[in-house]
């Protein structure tokens, strides 16, 4: 096993925590923080030398089309895969002879990812891989996390985004001003939410009129269980998200599950509670993950854990 | 030196050169001057006239050409994760200098070929050809080496168009034979090719070879910078 290690000490003058990381050939690991920690991990990361990130920042030849870059990059990296291959992994076959100039913000998304595997780098740091990008190309990508499992390359992920970073990765990191701290994805908490939700049913009749109580500042804002589009879990502490906004609470997930559950939520994931109301679309990914995808302006998606999955089947009559 | 990564931006280069607008309009330069000056005089051409041309081809095609596809390069930051070693960046220097070098002959020959002179079909004026040719484009990647934008290329290229490719128009300037500005410019290399094609002279030559050192060396001085600045 080659795993490799990342390892940054603390600097007096940053905020930088000490950092330390096995980054697994097996495992894709993803570090979610703010983006001011983020700036300076990746300054870190830059200043030791040994690792490239790829943040999607340089440019391309615009003037060219997709497939005369994509087979520039090829013959410069000397890739082992043949030309064709490459364009079909990255779906980029029905845009081939577009120039860059004209192509949308998800093809060109889809040239970096090609141009980044090809360079065959070891290990991976990825910079918020797929912000802004489209359904088909996040596929695109996690294919590409899922090729580079094989080829036996180490990937770190960094992003701003929580349900980014629990999408793409096996095995996810907190990075705050105190250091970093694992999250715990789904399955030991699930028997224990089970029981929970038993437990709910009982409360129905008595709880007609709930509404979530949420502080700003000096006021109380009461939310109609309704609007909110979902409920995040954000150091413990659960948040409110409507459209843009969050609004944080005083309970824990747990405590506001039982109390909203009756108002058609569901637990979709341990730091995620949805308003299956508001749910537009169940995402299937390759890899046999889930997510959904709430109605509202920004589109969130959010994930779904595996083990839920037949849940959400169940309830929409699905099969 | 790996060819299939001098091949692959060969390659590519040549695509970009044909789709951008600014490096295509260079080769025109000097065939449409060539155009103007064969219909002005009659009869043969003076010599001056000539090397006129040749120094406003090697100018506006090889130099600039080279700088404004570097500048390119460094203005959009396309090489980077491309340079991993100073070996790709000579790889990158070799195939776009095969790019300019094909467009230059190109246009060259065309000017040429309008002109409709043929004394540079010998050994002596082709070797000074070649060797003047070496010259702007190393001028063309030293300095291309440190343009940060396209903007600052036309900046750049003034200098080294009046100087060096448009010596011979000192003349015009009516200063007196015994000018130290005349005497100096006697040595640039297109007054030394004049000075070889009249007198047959091989010194001249050597002269023109050591301005190619010249500039060789200022290009490798301009070479180490670049890699010890990143």
């Amino acid at each position: 096993m080659s795993d490799y290690t990342l390892n940054y000490e603390a600097a007096k003058d940053e905020k930088l925590p000490s950092v330390s990381l096995d980054l697994n050939e097996s495992i894709t690991t993803a570090i979610y923080s703010d983006t001011d920690l983020q700036a300076e991990l990746i300054e870190a990361i830059l200043r030791e030398g040994k690792m490239s990130v790829f943040d999607r920042q340089e440019g391309l030849y615009d003037r060219l089309t997709v497939a005369d870059n994509t087979k520039f990059f090829h013959k410069w990296f000397g890739c082992s895969m043949t030309f064709p291959e490459i364009l079909v992994m990255f779906g980029l076959q029905t845009c081939a002879d577009k120039p860059l100039s004209k192509c949308t913000p998800s093809e060109l998304a889809r040239v970096y990812y090609a141009k980044y595997f090809m360079m065959d780098h070891y290990p991976v740091v990825f910079h918020e891989p797929i912000q802004g990008v489209d359904l088909h190309t996040m596929n695109t990508f996690m294919n590409m996390l899922q090729k580079l499992k094989e080829n036996k390359t180490p990937v770190l992920i960094l992003v701003s985004n929580l349900e980014h970073a629990l999408l793409l990765s096996d095995l996810t990191y907190k990075l705050k001003e105190n250091g970093l701290q694992e999250i715990e994805v789904a399955q030991e908490q699930l028997s224990e939410t089970t029981t929970e939700t038993e437990q709910n049913s009982a409360t129905l009749t008595t709880s007609k009129l709930y509404k979530v109580p949420a502080k700003v500042e000096d006021k109380i804002i009461l939310f109609d269980p309704t609007e909110i589009d979902y409920i995040e879990s954000q150091d413990g502490k659960a948040q409110i998200v409507v459209n843009h906004e969050s609004f944080s609470l005083d309970s824990t997930l747990a405590e506001i599950e039982k109390k909203i559950e009756p108002y058609g939520f569901y637990r979709c994931h341990r730091s995620y509670i949805v308003n299956l109301q508001k749910v537009r679309e169940i995402i299937t990914w390759s890899k046999n993950t889930y997510s959904l995808r709430i109605d509202n302006k920004p589109k969130s998606t959010i994930p779904l854990s595996r083990t839920k999955i037949q849940h959400i089947q169940d309830t929409f009559d699905l099969k | 030196m790996n060819t299939q990564r001098i091949g692959a931006i060969f390659e590519k280069d040549l695509k970009e050169f044909r789709k951008n607008m600014m490096l295509l309009m260079m080769p025109v330069i000097p065939i449409f001057l060539a155009f103007m000056y064969s219909r002005m005089g009659e009869g043969e051409l003076p010599i001056f006239l000539l090397y006129l041309i040749v120094g406003a081809t090697y100018s506006a095609v090889t130099t600039s050409g080279m700088m404004t596809m570097m500048a390119e390069e460094n203005e959009k930051k396309t090489l980077r994760g491309l340079i991993q070693s100073p070996a790709s960046l000579a790889d990158i220097l070799i195939g776009k200098s095969l790019v300019v070098g094909l467009f230059t002959l190109v246009s060259l020959i065309i000017s040429l070929a309008i002109l409709g002179n043929d004394t540079f079909l010998a050994v002596q004026p082709i070797i000074g050809l070649i060797l003047l040719f070496l010259f702007f484009l190393l001028l063309g990647i030293g300095i291309g080496l440190f343009t940060k934008s396209v903007a600052n290329t036309s900046a750049y290229i003034m200098p080294v168009m009046f100087l060096f490719g448009f010596t011979p128009m000192i003349e015009f300037l009516n200063l007196g034979e015994d000018s130290i500005a005349i005497k100096i410019a006697d040595y640039f290399p297109i007054m030394q090719m004049i000075d070889m094609h009249e007198t047959n002279s091989w010194t001249a030559i050597g002269i023109v070879a050591i301005w190619v050192i010249a500039a060789a060396i200022f290009t490798f001085i301009c070479l180490k910078k670049v890699s010890t600045d990143n």
